[in-house]
This record gives C-alpha cells, sequence and structure tokens, in this order.
C-alpha cells in the first residue's frame, strides 16, 4: 500500500491541469462489444500470429477502429539498446497532422524528457494497399527517454513528496505530460493532430480507423516480437468521421486495456474519477475502465486481487462462500470504490509491463454477471502461451499461426476455461504473467493468486519419447478389424506408447483409409480417439489429438483426389457434387467460406440438403456461425458432423436433423432448437439452447453462463460437467414425468489421464432454476452441496422410481457417446449407490396463484 | 374514470349497442353524446371519433374532436400550416400515400401503399380473431401486421406475405418455419410503454391453448426477459440479425427498440447491423396490461424520439438507407402525419386499432376475463365477441378515413407525395396553451 499522504499529493499534483469541461454524462461515443484477443509467452512471439485470429473475428468489428498493445518488445524494432527499452519511457505519439511533429517536440517532450532515442515507427507507404481501409492511419514516432532531473526534483519539491517517491513521481509526470499534450493537440483544438498512444515502459500501442489486424500489416509488426500481445476490433456507432484516438487500446500508466462491452455507469465513473482530478479527454467508456485501473493499482498501489475486486466485485452468495477476512477487505473495497466499478456487460484485456522485474502480464477480468463471451487458454510445453479472447475459435487459429512455423507450439491448446464472473471460485479474472528472466517462464493464476497449470509429467509431441513399458503399435491386420474394436485396443495401448508408436498406428489408418469403402471405419476409430477422454499415458491429450487432427485433415484432403461412392468432396470454390446416393458423406472443406452472409457454409449446407445430401462432414471449420440453421422442420435423416472450430450458433432452429460437434461450442448454441439431436464433444458458451423447445441434447463438458434460459416444450438435455451460473432461468418445460423437458446435470470432469471424477460442486452458482415453472433439473449431488440458497422458485424433491426411469436411458445414450459410464455416475466414492442417493430433482415449487379464470375454464370443460 | 351508476348502465347498453349493431343506433341513447371513457392522451372523443372513423370509413364532420387530444404536449400541440385555400391541390389530384420498406441497395422491395402497417401484439395478449381480423385488413390494404410474441396461430398462415414474425427476448412460438413464412422479421428489444422491464403474460389470460402456443405451462405467468440474453452489444446484434437471415434470406429485419436517451447510438448501430426497418417506441403505447408506473414514466416521448433519430441519421449521411418507423402514442390520421413531418418514414399502429374494434381504454387488459370487449383476451367465450370478418371491416374502414385525411393534408400542404412530408417541420406550427402559436 502506499502512504496516503503521497496518494494525497499525486492526485492533488493534478489539480494543476486543471480541466475545461464538466463531468461528462455520456460517452461520446457509442459501441457495443468487440473482437478481442490477448496472447502472453513465456518467450517473445511475432506479431503476425495475431493476424489470423483477428481476421477470423472481423465481424465482430465494424472496421472503424482496430489496434494492438504490445509488452515486452525486441528493442531492435526499434534500432535501439535493450538498456534504453527497459529504463526508458516508451512514448508513442500518433502525429495525425505531420507538422505537429516540431510542436510535440518542442512544447511537450524536451521541457520534460531527456530524449535517449526516437524513431518513427514505419507503416506502408500508401495505406490503400490494404483493401478497406479508407482512414489514412497516422504517423507514429516513438520517443524514448526519462524525465529530466531538474524537472523530477520541482515536481517533488512543489508537491512536497518524499524523495523516496521518486519513482512515483516520474511515473506522475509522464501521465501528466500525456494529458497535457493530448487535451492541447486531440481533445480540445478542433482539429485533431497528436496525441500519445502510449507512455509505458517496454509497452507499445497502435491504433487506427480500420480493423486490428490491418494495425499489424500497416505497421508491419508482423516481424515484431513481443512476450504479450493484445488486440482489438471495435464496432463504434456513432461518428460519419472516425478517429483513431477512439480506437482501443487505452493507456494506463504501465498498461494497456482493451474492452469488450459497454457500460451504463459511464457518469457515475466519471464523478468518481472527478473527485479525484481525473479528467477524460477521449469520452469513451473504455477510457475511464482504464484510468479507475490506473488509479487502483498505481497510485492507491493496491495488489491486483484488491483492484480487481473493486472492478468486479463479488456478490450474492458468492460473497457469503468468502472466507471472512476476505469479505471484511472486499466489503470495505466495495464501499469505496463501488462508483468506479463498471455496471454492464464487459470483459476487459489488460497488457502490463513491469521493466524493474522483468515481468509483463497479460490480465482478463469478466464482469461480475458474466454478460459478455469468454475464454481462456493454455499451453505448455518447451514454451508455454495463455490465450484470453472473446472467441475460441479465435484461439485456435492464433494457436495454429504459432504452431505453424514455431516446433514449440502445436495447435490445440491444453486447457480451455471460462472465467466466473465476480465469484469465489476464480474470481471472474486471469492473470498470465510473463518472465524474460531465465529464458522466459509464464506463470497463470486466477484473481485469489491460485495456480492453474498443465500437467507437468505429460510429454508434448517430440521424436524420441519413450514410455518406460513400451507397446507396440497395431498390426495392419489389426487396424483391419471393426471400428470399436481398433479403437478399444488402440486405446488400451496408447498409456504406453510414445508419439512414434501412435504415429505409426494413425499412418496404419491413413494407408487403409485410401479405399473409399474403408473411410467410414477408420474415420469413425480416429473420431472416437479424438472425442474420448482416453489415458494417453506419457505424451500430452493435446498432442495425441493434434496428431489424430492430422491424420483426419489428410484422410479429408484424399477425399478430395479420390471421391468414392462412400465419400464426395466439396470447397466453397468448387464445383457442386450430385450426390450418388442419400448415404453417401459429403466432405466439405469449410475454409473457403464466409463466417456468415449469403455465401456462408451455413447457407450451402441448407441448398446442399435440398440438393438431396443427407450426410455432411464439416472439414476444417474455423469460426463458422449458423452450421446447421435454416434446415427447416422435418430435416430428420440429416446429420452433419463438424470438426474443427465451430462457430456461434450452431444447430439453432434444428428441427429434426442430427449435429455432432468434435470439439467445443461456441456461444448461443441452439438457440429455439425444436427437435433432433445434438452432441458436443467439449464445453459450450453462453446462453446454450435459449428458448428451446426439445431435442435431445448431450454435453460432455460444461456450458457458461444462462444454459436452457426461457426454455419451453421438451428439450432433454445431459451435461456432464456444470454450468457457470443462472442454468435454466424461466424454464418452462411442462412436468418432465409427462412428456416435458429436463436437465441431468452430471458436475463430473476428465482429468489429463482419462479418469472421471467429481467437481468441487456439482452447480457453483448462485441462481440456480430460477424463476422456474416448468420442466426439472436431475442433478447428481451425492454428498449434498447444492443448497436452498441457490434455488429461487425450485424445490429439491427426491429422485422417483418414474424419475430414474426418465433419465436412465439419457444415460446410457451419454455413456455411449462419452464413454461415461452410468455405474461410474452412480458411484460415490468408489461405491456404487441406488440411484436416488445419487441423483437429485428440482422441480417447480408449483406455488402459483390459482386464478377464479382457471377454475372457471375447469368448470367449463 | 366515470363509474356512477347511471353512467355505467349507459356504457353496458352502448357497447352492447355498438358491438352487435354498430353505431347507427346512437341517436336512440337519448343523451347526446355517448359516455366513453378516455384520458387526457386518449379523451372520449377521439375514442368516440375512431369507433366513428371505423364504422363511416370518414372522419366524423359534426364537430367531434379527432385529431389531437388534450394532453397538452406533444402531438397535441402540433398542427399544420396549410396553404390558403387557392394554393391547395385540387381535391381530386391524386396523392401518394406510399412508402418503401426497404432502402438499402440491397434485398427485395417492399412497398407499402399507406404509410402504416400494424404493430406487435401478441397470441395471449390479444385474441386470435383480433389477429385474424388484424392480418385480414393487412391483406386488404397490402401491408402488415406483426404476430408480436406468442407464437403463429395456424390460421394467420393464409396471410402470411402480411404477417410480420416478431421475435422478441422470450422467443415464445419461434420456430424455423415461422421465420421462414415472414416477409419482414421484427426484433422486438424493448417496448416503449415499459423499456427494460421485458414481457409479462399474467398467468389468467396464459390458457391452456396459449400455452400450448408457447409450449409453456398453462396458467403460469410468462415472462420475456429484458434484454435478448444472447445480445449485449451491437456486435451481437448483427449476429443475431445474420441468424435469422441464415434461415430467411429474403426477409427484411427490423429492429424495434424503445426510446432511451441514446436512442440515436441505437439507430446509427441498427443501421451497421443490417437492418431496414428501425422501429422506435415511444412511451404512449401499450394495452392495459403494461404497468402503470412504467406507461409515460420510462421512455422518451415519441415527439422527441423522431426528430432526434431522424436528423441523427441525417448526420451520419444514411437516412436515406433506412426505414423509420414510429410508434407508441400514434392515434389518428393526424398523429401518423405529425410524424412523418417530425422525421419518420411512417408510423405502427396498435391501440388505435383495438379502439376501432371496440375497446373503451378502460385497462383491464391483464386480466384473463378482463377485457369486456372480447380483445385483450385469450378466454373462448369472451374472445367470440369479435368476429374476424367484422374486425377486419372496422379496421378496414379505419384504415380508408386514415387514408383520405392523409390525401386531404397533403393536398392542403400542396404536396403530392407522403414521402415528401418527411422531416418537414418547417410545415408544423406549435401551439401555446393560450391558443395562440408560432411556427
Amino acid at each position: 500500500m502506499v502512504d496516503p499522504a503521497t496518494v494525497e499529493r499525486l492526485l492533488g499534483s493534478r489539480r494543476q491541469l486543471g480541466t475545461s469541461s464538466p463531468t461528462p454524462l455520456r460517452p461520446a461515443d457509442a459501441e457495443g462489444g468487440c473482437g478481442v484477443i490477448g496472447m502472453a509467452a513465456s518467450v517473445p512471439v511475432a506479431g503476425r500470429h495475431l493476424l489470423q485470429a483477428l481476421a477470423q473475428m472481423r465481424n465482430r468489428g465494424n472496421g472503424k477502429g482496430g489496434g494492438i498493445a504490445a509488452a515486452g518488445l525486441d528493442p531492435v524494432f526499434f534500432g535501439t539498446t535493450p538498456e534504453v527499452l527497459e529504463n526508458d519511457y516508451l512514448i508513442a505519439v500518433a502525429l495525425l497532422d505531420p507538422a505537429a511533429k516540431a510542436e510535440v517536440e518542442s512544447e511537450f517532450l524536451e521541457p520534460v524528457y531527456e530524449i535517449h532515442h526516437a524513431a518513427a515507427v514505419p507503416g506502408l507507404s500508401d495505406f490503400r494497399s490494404l483493401p478497406g481501409l479508407d482512414v489514412a492511419p497516422p504517423a507514429v514516432h516513438a520517443y524514448f527517454g526519462r524525465v529530466r532531473p531538474d524537472v523530477l526534483q520541482r515536481f517533488l519539491r512543489e508537491q512536497q513528496l518524499d524523495p523516496r517517491e521518486a519513482a512515483k513521481a516520474e511515473d506522475e509526470i509522464v501521465y501528466q505530460t500525456t494529458y497535457r499534450l493530448n487535451r492541447a493537440l486531440y481533445a480540445s483544438t478542433g482539429e485533431k493532430r497528436a496525441f500519445v498512444l502510449s507512455h509505458g515502459k517496454d509497452l507499445l500501442v497502435l491504433k487506427m480507423v480500420g480493423y486490428g489486424d490491418d494495425v499489424v500489416r500497416f505497421y508491419r509488426l508482423e516481424d515484431l516480437c513481443a512476450r504479450v500481445w493484445i488486440g482489438h476490433h471495435r464496432y463504434p456507432t456513432k461518428g460519419r468521421v472516425w478517429h483513431p484516438g477512439g480506437a482501443h487500446p487505452f493507456l494506463g500508466m504501465h498498461e494497456a486495456l482493451v474492452h469488450n462491452g459497454d457500460f451504463a455507469n459511464y457518469a457515475s465513473i466519471s464523478s468518481y474519477l472527478a473527485q479525484r482530478n481525473i479528467h477524460p479527454l477521449f469520452l469513451t467508456d473504455t477510457e475511464v475502465a482504464v484510468q479507475v485501473f490506473d488509479l487502483l493499482h498505481r497510485i492507491y498501489g493496491y495488489p491486483l486481487e484488491y483492484v480487481i475486486e473493486a472492478m468486479a466485485p463479488t456478490t450474492e452468495r458468492d460473497f457469503t462462500l468468502l472466507p471472512p477476512e476476505k469479505q471484511r477487505i472486499y466489503r470495505a473495497l466495495q464501499a469505496i470504490h463501488i462508483h468506479a466499478s463498471p455496471d454492464g456487460p464487459w470483459f476487459f484485456l489488460i497488457a502490463q509491463s513491469k521493466t524493474a522485474e522483468r515481468l509483463y502480464r497479460l490480465i482478463g477480468i469478466t464482469d461480475t454477471s458474466m454478460l459478455r463471451p469468454q475464454v481462456f487458454a493454455l499451453q505448455r510445453g518447451r514454451a508455454a502461451v495463455g490465450f484470453a479472447a472473446s472467441e475460441r475459435q479465435g484461439i485456435d487459429a492464433a494457436l495454429a499461426s504459432l504452431a505453424a512455423e514455431d516446433s514449440r507450439f502445436w495447435p490445440r491448446a491444453d486447457l480451455f476455461w471460462n472465467a466466473r464472473g465476480g465469484s469465489h471460485t476464480d474470481g471472474g479474472a486471469f492473470l498470465f504473467e510473463a518472465t524474460a528472466a531465465d529464458g522466459g517462464a509464464l506463470v497463470c493464476t486466477d484473481k485469489f493468486g491460485r495456480r492453474i497449470d498443465v500437467d507437468g509429467s505429460k510429454r508434448p509431441f517430440c521424436s524420441g519419447f519413450r514410455p518406460a513399458a513400451a507397446d507396440p503399435a497395431l498390426s495392419s491386420a489389426e487396424i483391419g478389424l471393426p471400428a470399436e474394436t481398433v479403437f478399444a485396443e488402440a486405446s488400451r495401448r496408447l498409456p504406453r506408447w510414445g508419439y512414434e508408436e501412435l504415429q505409426s498406428f494413425l499412418d496404419g489408418l491413413e494407408g487403409r483409409a485410401r479405399e473409399d469403402a474403408e473411410r467410414t471405419p477408420v474415420i469413425r476409430t480416429l473420431t472416437l480417439l479424438l472425442d474420448r477422454r482416453v489415458p494417453t499415458g506419457g505424451m500430452k491429450r493435446s498432442g495425441v489429438v493434434w496428431r489424430i487432427d492430422e491424420t483426419l485433415a489428410r484422410i479429408f484432403d484424399d477425399v478430395r483426389e479420390r471421391p468414392g461412392p462412400t465419400y464426395a468432396w466439396m470447397s466453397a470454390e468448387s464445383a457442386v457434387p450430385e450426390p450418388a446416393s442419400p448415404e453417401q458423406t459429403l466432405v466439405i472443406d469449410a475454409r473457403g467460406y464466409p463466417p456468415e452472409g449469403n455465401g456462408s457454409l451455413a447457407r450451402a449446407l441448407v441448398d446442399l440438403a435440398s440438393r438431396g445430401f443427407r450426410r455432411f462432414l464439416v472439414a476444417h471449420a474455423r469460426g463458422h456461425r449458423f452450421l446447421g440453421a435454416g434446415l427447416g422442420p422435418g430435416s430428420e435423416g440429416i446429420s452433419i458432423d463438424v470438426y474443427g472450430s465451430s462457430g456461434d450458433y450452431l444447430a439453432s432452429g434444428l428441427d429434426g436433423a442430427e449435429m455432432v460437434v468434435h470439439g467445443a461450442g461456441q456461444d448461443q448454441l441452439a438457440q429455439i432448437m425444436k427437435s433432433g439431436k445434438l452432441v458436443v464433444h467439449g464445453d459450450v458458451g453462453q446462453t446454450f439452447l435459449y428458448g428451446s423447445k426439445g431435442g435431445h441434447i448431450y454435453v460432455l463438458g460444461n456450458a457458461a453462463g444462462r444454459p436452457l434460459i426461457n426454455a419451453v416444450g421438451r428439450p432433454r438435455v445431459v451435461i456432464n460437467g456444470t454450468c457457470l451460473d443462472y442454468l435454466a432461468e424461466s424454464f418452462m418445460a411442462g412436468d418432465a414425468l409427462q412428456g416435458g423437458g429436463f436437465v441431468v446435470l452430471n458436475g463430473v470432469a476428465f482429468d489429463e489421464d482419462g479418469e472421471i471424477h467429481d467437481l468441487p460442486a456439482p452447480y457453483p452458482g448462485g441462481n440456480l432454476f430460477s424463476l422456474a415453472s416448468g420442466g426439472a433439473i436431475y442433478a447428481r449431488d451425492p454428498h449434498r452441496l447444492l443448497t436452498e440458497d441457490q434455488l429461487n422458485g425450485g424445490a429439491f424433491t427426491a429422485l422417483s422410481s418414474a424419475d430414474w426411469e426418465l433419465i436412465r436411458p439419457m444415460l446410457e445414450e451419454n455413456e455411449r457417446l462419452f464413454g461415461i459410464p452410468l455405474r461410474r455416475l452412480l458411484s460415490v466414492d468408489g461405491v456404487e449407490r441406488p440411484p436416488d442417493a445419487v441423483f437429485r430433482k428440482i422441480a417447480p415449487t408449483g406455488l402459483k396463484a390459482l386464478m377464479p379464470e382457471e377454475a372457471w375454464v375447469h368448470k367449463a370443460k | 374514470m366515470t363509474t356512477d351508476s347511471t353512467t355505467f348502465d349507459l356504457l353496458v347498453r352502448k357497447h352492447r349497442e355498438a358491438l352487435h349493431y354498430g353505431f347507427h343506433t346512437w341517436p336512440t341513447l337519448a343523451l347526446g353524446m355517448p359516455p366513453a371513457l378516455g384520458d387526457p392522451r386518449w379523451t372520449d372523443e377521439l375514442i368516440l371519433a375512431t369507433w366513428r372513423q371505423a364504422e363511416e370509413s370518414r372522419a366524423p364532420a359534426d364537430g367531434l374532436e379527432f385529431r389531437v387530444g388534450r394532453s397538452g404536449g406533444g402531438f397535441d400541440r402540433l398542427d399544420f400550416k396549410t396553404l390558403p385555400a387557392e394554393s391547395r391541390l385540387q381535391a381530386t389530384a391524386l396523392v401518394d400515400l406510399a412508402i418503401p420498406l426497404n432502402r438499402r441497395g440491397f434485398d427485395r422491395e417492399v412497398e407499402i401503399p399507406v404509410p402504416w402497417y400494424g404493430g406487435g401484439m401478441s397470441y395471449g395478449s390479444v385474441s386470435e380473431q383480433i389477429m385474424l381480423a388484424r392480418a385480414m385488413a393487412a391483406k386488404e390494404w397490402r401491408t402488415f401486421t406483426s404476430t408480436g410474441e406468442g407464437g403463429y396461430p395456424p390460421s394467420l398462415a393464409a396471410y402470411s406475405d402480411h404477417v410480420i414474425t416478431q421475435i422478441a427476448t422470450g422467443m415464445f412460438g419461434v420456430r424455423e418455419e415461422t421465420i421462414q413464412w415472414a416477409p419482414i422479421l421484427e426484433f422486438k428489444y424493448a417496448q416503449g410503454a415499459k423499456p427494460g422491464l421485458g414481457g409479462h403474460l399474467l398467468g389468467s389470460k396464459s390458457t391452456m391453448t396459449v400455452a400450448r402456443m408457447r409450449e409453456s405451462v398453462p396458467w403460469v405467468s410468462l415472462f420475456s426477459p429484458f434484454p435478448f440474453h444472447s445480445v449485449y452489444s451491437v456486435e451481437d446484434h448483427k449476429k443475431h440479425i445474420d441468424w435469422v437471415k441464415t434461415v430467411n434470406p429474403a426477409a427484411l429485419i427490423s429492429v424495434k427498440v424503445s426510446t432511451p436517451n441514446d436512442v440515436d447510438m441505437v439507430a446509427v448501430g441498427s443501421y451497421y447491423a443490417g437492418a431496414h426497418i428501425l422501429h422506435i417506441d415511444g412511451g404512449y403505447g401499450g394495452t392495459g396490461a403494461a404497468p402503470q408506473i412504467a406507461k409515460k414514466n420510462i421512455a422518451m416521448p415519441i415527439e422527441l424520439a423522431i426528430p432526434k433519430v431522424h436528423r441523427f441519421l441525417q448526420q451520419e449521411g444514411i437516412r436515406d438507407e433506412i426505414v423509420l418507423m414510429a410508434s407508441g402514442g400514434v392515434r389518428t390520421a393526424y398523429d401518423i402525419a405529425k410524424a412523418i413531418a417530425l422525421g419518420a418514414d411512417g408510423c405502427i399502429l396498435g391501440t388505435s386499432e383495438l379502439v376501432a374494434m371496440g375497446c373503451t381504454r378502460c385497462s383491464n387488459c391483464e386480466r384473463g376475463r378482463g377485457c369486456p370487449f372480447g380483445l385483450t383476451t385469450t378466454d373462448p367465450e369472451l374472445s367470440e365477441l369479435v368476429q374476424p370478418e367484422w374486425g377486419a371491416q372496422r379496421l378496414s374502414n379505419l384504415y380508408r378515413s386514415y387514408a383520405g385525411q392523409l390525401s386531404d393534408l397533403l393536398r392542403g400542404l400542396g404536396l403530392k407525395s407522403i414521402r415528401e412530408l418527411r422531416g418537414r417541420t418547417d410545415l408544423l406550427l406549435y401551439r401555446n396553451g393560450d391558443g395562440g402559436s408560432h411556427g
């Protein structure tokens, strides 16, 4: 903590900045969500790896604002030394008017700084060479310098600051100099001439009117290496003339923040800041968010945990589950800073550099109500990389890009997870800390400092790795056996294989698949290995899966070369084949299709179904949205298998068809789904099954926030993991025992070794089955961890034999699909128990006012 | 509200008479002007005048006020600067009331011959008979009506070319086929009468048939959340539109929002997301089922919101690419004209249509057997009070009266097309309370 007097004096020193404008009531710019991705690595990684991820998330922006931040930079890029990069402030100035450079230097920089190095950040000679760019990006000049000693001494003296606080004072001078420059040359003048992009140490921000990936291309950051990157597309909705100053990231001191969402209490936060002599200049909500962060972190000196708590408070049931000491501190934080807590949907990504500690951070914070999509990921091998993004497919794309040219990475992350906003479990925030010391390291922790890590005993894909007791790969005769047999045998031997044996087995399968008729069992075998969480011994699951991905990709590509009666192939560029028979599977290479619109893959599927195709295999999906939507009612008999990174709204409106996602789903899956079947071999994102009316749905992993909200009719769902919160809010699906809908919530997960274990709680959220009037939840809760206070309108009831007969067939199908044995679900601490000792039913309380009209209608009947 | 017993008896008599024999029998009521309910915005005179128009297809000519109410603000203070008689267009001059509903330059062209269509009222909030009556009138006038959020009764399918499918936050009754049937899809983000409160259908209106249509539990109050939980931002909104366009690529997209302070930003956001129609719903709409505390107290009056959005879209240079429709307090033909002069392309009607079919604004809409006229009810008995054909005829007559008044008004202003009136605030007068006025 910082000495209160120092805080007082630092904030007091800002009075001399003055303020020309009253506290704004609302932001000048309006914008909604955006596309964001952050990446932190134990080794420097190049900017080009953001390109594909940002390109695939372009539909989250509108080309009117894009930006990047990078921390832990390469001095060579600027033509300077590591010492200068580490010790000096890097002041990057956007010169919208190149003639402003002289004024920037003489009026603002030279009187304050000793400039040790200056360099232009070169841009492309002609911005029009980037299609779609219609505003010239600013020329950017980077200055490396320190505050002049006399300026620093004068500041210390005038503000009566302890000389031991010189470092804090220097930061503050830099901050105020930037403020003066921005106010004079950007905010208050009619013509916008120049502004400071960034001023932290070893931190660079670049932004412009365009998409985030345009920033990388225009400023030639493809080859710039950094340890932390964030990229952003913006979707501003006001202003015919856009300026780069409104784009993200926004600047704190040694950190830059990007934001997805918006909040309602801009005026409140602005007046909170105004009371502390902090006044916004760019008038966007993102700007005040980063000012709050800077105030709490730098001026008040709060540890990050408290900064996060002040911004995204722990509330409701989660608060009561905190340890008493934390409750005491958090209560005080909330009392003082609640007006600075952004209220609304938001997800912040922050890139921060701490050069004194040679530390670079990526911080992802989600709002308390978890209203924005967010996903985190980690991969650790010879190097480590962590991600936070608005879409999982963006992470997949960045990893694929890294892996394509750097053998330390591979295209599959070890871990993917969502943050539970404002929770007692993870605090809704995760920090990736990359350090440069000792060749580099990356540590991931949650808000409370708990480590998130992968199983260190597992090996990533590499040659020469031999397990202690090796097993030979399957012989060619064995590979010719039925798919289930081959799968069973391979998964039995897999724990004692090295990557050589695995590869030899996969190559054998690939050879068998060169016969068109043999493709089905081979693809089935590989898909089982991909989908099932089988033990992988000394190998990392992500490494094994990667090898399977590659084999499958080659088999799918082979269909293109040699189609047959069983498998046909097409892509966005190829001619549309005629179905040889209704049993023929059409392999569609998704890569050439746009993610949405008339030429989208989703529309192509509708068209192909009308031409008589019934079986589809979507290969190489890259966030393609709406797959399965538009098939209309009566689509029974159509099956769609999706491989790769599937996109939002998959299976929405599905009414008869069957879809299988061989991997995780994204957000808004199966909206208004009516009938048919959906199987997801992984997690699903936000508002899963919103307004759904029916169907059979199986999810291997977790659902994020608000699954089944407003669902009616008869959806029947098995979720093997859990949900973040708000499961089955306003559920109206009749009486489960009379044909209505229900959710079976198993609360289990697989570990790296393929072992099923119980989650700490079947459901961590404070809102379960709220306001529900129909349907039921069958929660696997043998230890009775769910409590009344999680319910609002539902009640625990005993599981009847009729209930068990209802859910048992679903759980048997669940066993077939995911290899989660029914007997294992009934086992508690290794002992099999009767169903009613394991599952609890949550049903509507049935408390409703019987209206006179109801009685009247009953009588009339 | 008048409650003494004599008036009450008269009301009952009047409605029985009115509903079954029309208004031809008025003189027999013997008290001169028949009694009506009403409030300063929807005055007794306006209610009676709307009934008369629904009966006679023209504006009353006997002095009954049919243009404005007595609210003392908004539309009620506005008037038109009509030209002197000699400068007006001749009474026989043809004027064009048609407006386009797609000005984007992509997707198909849709034009309606009158500058209005019917707003969303769900099966549940009103009866199937009322929905049918509205659909029949929409078909006759080649305009539209909207399903509201309660499903798409199969009887409406015969009119599907004139029925907008509404997709609202509860997604009740929204299925792929109801999206595919619709020429226009309407996303209802909020309703001006109760912004931020979502939708409610109290248990007694959620009858067996209503619940079957919505696939919910009968006799349980239904709640449509606010907002769409899948849409917390404009980029989600774009994704939402992209989704339904995947299901029905031919449909036009209408985005219905209430009128918060930043309604102008919402408008631009919708434009960028690809909407064809922006529907702004002011705070004076809603049936009696909307909470009293919310109505008129949260959303901005539509008279303020229209010019705000219109001008902002002009500044952004996109006004001529999006159709701006206004609702929530549009009661009369003159209100429609004023809304257009303030900057809307056209209007969306709700309450005035119910009034045409006999509504007295008694505010008894939320109960299953509350509506004495069989309008805002799904009770099997009460619903029978309104026959669809009868209701359609009433609406058609009202439309004819509106069309006639708008044509006369345009001639009086020397305009040949309703499209020329848009944004012509220079043709409006603001009348002071003292009877004076300034332009």
